[in-house]
């Protein structure tokens, strides 16, 4: 059906403002598309059906944590004891603001605004791999300590919180569910890192205009999950 | 008439060009600055013990959190409605998953090593579920229960 739409030399582009390119549309309209606007909102329902899975499967590590610290609550709260507040913290903040850079990086993009945007980008990149060293400090010292998932689970007391409450010989559950979350949560923050230099690149190619940001505006929703899913990560975990 | 013709007759004023909503830079920072002062309240009250409300105090701070995120940085305010709807739906969904699960999960009873049945702490009376195989005396009671 939208082959009609551009017959060669037949009615005027749907878009109205890229007539001077020929009827074929902008390179960037992709030919199974009517207008900028269809292709948009379809991209934008793809993604959110994507984000509606990705809660889908990350609920699955929430309700595992629901059930077992609803069995142990004495044990979690123990367990909490051993992780560092002040780190998860900071980490909390880094995200925060490498949302708002990246919702920025979007803003600057619908307004054309080229170099705002990729600085934006870069930003949140810079961010993203803050929130990876800090990460990789909090596992070095779980390490250390031998906090460890299930059966690998053989604390080192000279590695402990001091004054923190006695851990139980089932706190290998509570890290096997904080190493489960934050490590499948770091995996996303990598591949987050992944589509950010991407879009990067992309923008700093010049690829993107007023009129076509869809990109940015995707990886921005992606993004802005990894914060989402951070957002519960840090009181539940850590401020137990 | 063309597609794009009818397109523009369903929506009036659409030219087919994206017109997404431009927030200003102050606006996006005074959201950045409302979640850091919600980050600021979770670390509060961890400091002070509420006992069962620390756990439902969290979950209302993410949530507002989560909220203003998803309505502002994520546009869902000025979204196409529709994918508001996803959102929605996937949190209800979740929910489900949640309160079916921990129905199970709260329900189930104590084992009681020496009489070597499942119950529940409350009223002291046989729980179903488990692995072990009923005595006589569960057998009974557990058997009555489909009846209810």
């Amino acid at each position: 059906m939208s082959t009609q739409v551009a017959t060669p030399g037949g009615v005027e582009s749907p878009a109205g403002h890229d007539s001077d390119h020929g009827h074929h549309g902008p390179a960037w309209l992709a030919h199974h598309f009517d207008t900028p606007s269809q292709q948009f909102d379809a991209a934008k329902l793809g993604m959110w059906a994507f984000l509606a899975q990705e809660l889908l499967f990350f609920s699955g590590l929430f309700v595992a944590y629901g059930v077992y610290r609803s069995w142990y609550p004495e044990m979690f709260r123990a367990a909490s004891h051993q992780l560092n507040k002040e780190m998860g913290a900071i980490n909390t903040v880094v995200l925060l603001f490498s949302s708002l850079t990246i919702a920025l990086a979007v803003r600057y993009a619908q307004v054309g605004n080229k170099k705002a945007t990729g600085r934006m980008i870069l930003t949140t990149i810079a961010c993203a791999c803050a929130f990876l060293v800090i990460k990789f400090f909090e596992y070095k010292h779980k390490f250390e300590g031998g906090l460890l998932p299930g059966r690998f689970f053989h604390p080192h007391a000279e590695h402990l919180v001091h004054g923190a409450p006695a851990l139980p010989d089932n706190t290998g559950s509570f890290f096997g569910i904080y190493f489960m979350m934050t490590g499948v949560h770091g995996i996303h923050v990598v591949v987050g890192i992944g589509v950010l230099v991407w879009i990067w690149l992309r923008n700093a190619r010049g690829e993107f205009s007023k009129e076509f940001f869809t990109p940015v505006d995707i990886v921005a929703l992606y993004w802005h999950l990894v914060d989402l899913v951070w957002i519960y990560l840090f009181p539940l975990l850590y401020l137990i | 008439m063309s597609l794009a013709d009818q397109h523009s007759l369903r929506h009036g004023h659409d030219d087919g060009a994206v017109h997404a909503h431009v927030s200003s830079v102050g606006f996006y920072i005074a959201v950045f600055i409302g979640l850091l002062f919600l980050t600021g309240v979770t670390v509060g009250q961890s400091y002070v013990d509420l006992g069962k409300a620390n756990i439902l105090l969290v979950i209302l701070i993410a949530t507002l959190k989560a909220s203003l995120v998803v309505t502002f940085f994520m546009h869902l305010k000025w979204d196409n409605r529709f994918n508001a709807l996803i959102f929605v739906s996937t949190i209800f969904f979740i929910g489900v998953f949640f309160v079916y699960t921990m129905n199970d999960t709260e329900t189930r009873g104590e084992f009681d090593a020496d009489q070597n049945v499942r119950i529940w702490q409350k009223t002291g009376m046989p729980a179903p579920g488990g692995m072990q195989k009923p005595e006589p005396a569960a057998k009974s009671s557990a058997s009555a229960m489909p009846q209810h």
